[in-house]
């Protein structure tokens, strides 16, 4: 179980270093050239990346057949995904 | 925006995820007094900046901590449930509270923390024995040469602590790590440097439920949220690294210090 969980970990890890490399080079880019658009989406790469991590989570945690923590993980999905619904339509 | 405001957030942001990181409380606490009282940035759209910046150094400093197996992710799922459900809260209810509210919430929540780490920083949670079974939510940690385990006491009150954690963080733009981190040791059997890398590792998602609000609400002003992002990036790498080498007593007077001197601060600008 440990090994595997460790194998997740590595799984993570890639998903945030992507999901920082992605949104920091928006950022610079953005911040450099003053320009809004590269900001705006470099922002939003930011703020879904904990959400990806969260999906990643839930993904390798089923297909290890580890139902209680699938569960746990995919309510917490389900809970980030209902407030970017409730932002989207207030 | 003048260039030598953008390298006055940079700094800011990256003084915040330093210390942030290290203590696994994400910087919020830093960063929304520095934001609305030092520079003058109006509160909400310091408290989204905020979320913006603990998101980054959640992140950041995660690729250090997993890296070193200090991330204890089922506990880390577990309590999530509990803090997702708080931010998403906090952050609908956020609009409810005057600006002075916030204030006095934020200024009380630290000095109370603060006063019980101090309080109980003395004692230490790893049992040196190996053989003994740290259960389905604890765990193991490599200190030197040394491997500890430890188990998760209380859980009922983790999570109680990591709702309340989750509500504070959508409304002032912490992470939450502040009550999570205290809790997680001082009450809840978990070493100082297991709760800060669990409580880094889940301050994103925390984040993650409410700055959404704060985005669409336009709350979010990009340059500011950019800038203190970029600075939290580099600083809270270094802060996970910092906080490995440092002595876990020392981590914890050292976070008992913050939050009250944070705590005071806020507090004193309402009376």
């Amino acid at each position: 179980m440990t090994g595997r969980i460790e194998a997740l970990e590595d799984v993570i890890e890639t998903a945030l270093k992507v999901g920082l490399a992605l949104s920091t080079g928006l950022l610079l880019v953005g911040l450099i050239a003053g320009a809004g658009r590269p900001l705006r989406w470099g922002i939003l790469l930011l703020m879904l990346t904990p959400v990806v991590r969260v999906a990643v989570v839930t993904a390798g945690l089923a297909v290890e057949r580890d139902w209680t923590f699938t569960a746990v993980s995919f309510v917490v999905l389900a809970i980030l995904l209902s407030g970017i619904w409730v932002s989207v339509h207030r | 925006m003048p260039v030598h405001h953008v390298l006055l957030y940079l700094f800011t942001g990256a003084a915040a995820g330093l210390v942030g990181a290290m203590l696994g409380i994400g910087g919020g606490v830093f960063l929304v007094p520095l934001l609305t009282l030092v520079l003058g940035v109006p509160i909400r759209a310091a408290v989204a900046a905020s979320l913006i910046s603990v998101i980054a150094t959640a992140t950041a400093s995660s690729t250090v901590n997993l890296d070193r197996g200090l991330v204890n992710m089922r506990l880390a799922m577990a309590l999530e449930v509990a803090t997702s459900i708080g931010g998403l809260g906090g952050g609908l209810a956020a609009s409810l509270l005057s600006t002075q509210q916030l204030f006095v919430l934020f200024g009380g929540t630290l000095a109370v923390m603060g006063a019980l780490m101090l309080l109980r920083s003395g004692r230490r949670n790893v049992i040196a024995d190996t053989s003994v079974d740290p259960g389905r939510l604890g765990g193991r940690l490599q200190e030197g040469d040394t491997t500890y385990v430890y188990r998760v006491r209380r859980l009922n009150l983790a999570l109680a602590a990591s709702l309340v954690a989750g509500a504070v963080s959508g409304l002032l733009g912490l992470g939450g790590g502040i009550i999570k981190v205290p809790v997680l040791n001082t009450f809840c059997g978990v070493p100082i440097r297991v709760a800060a890398a669990t409580s880094a590792f889940m301050i994103g998602v925390t984040a993650a439920a409410s700055v959404f609000v704060y985005f669409a609400r336009g709350d979010v002003v990009l340059p500011v949220a950019a800038a203190v992002a970029l600075g939290a990036l580099p600083g809270s790498i270094a802060g996970a690294r910092l906080g490995q080498r440092v002595e876990a007593r020392a981590l914890k007077i050292f976070m008992a210090a913050v939050l009250l001197l944070v705590g005071g601060r806020m507090a004193l600008e309402v009376l």
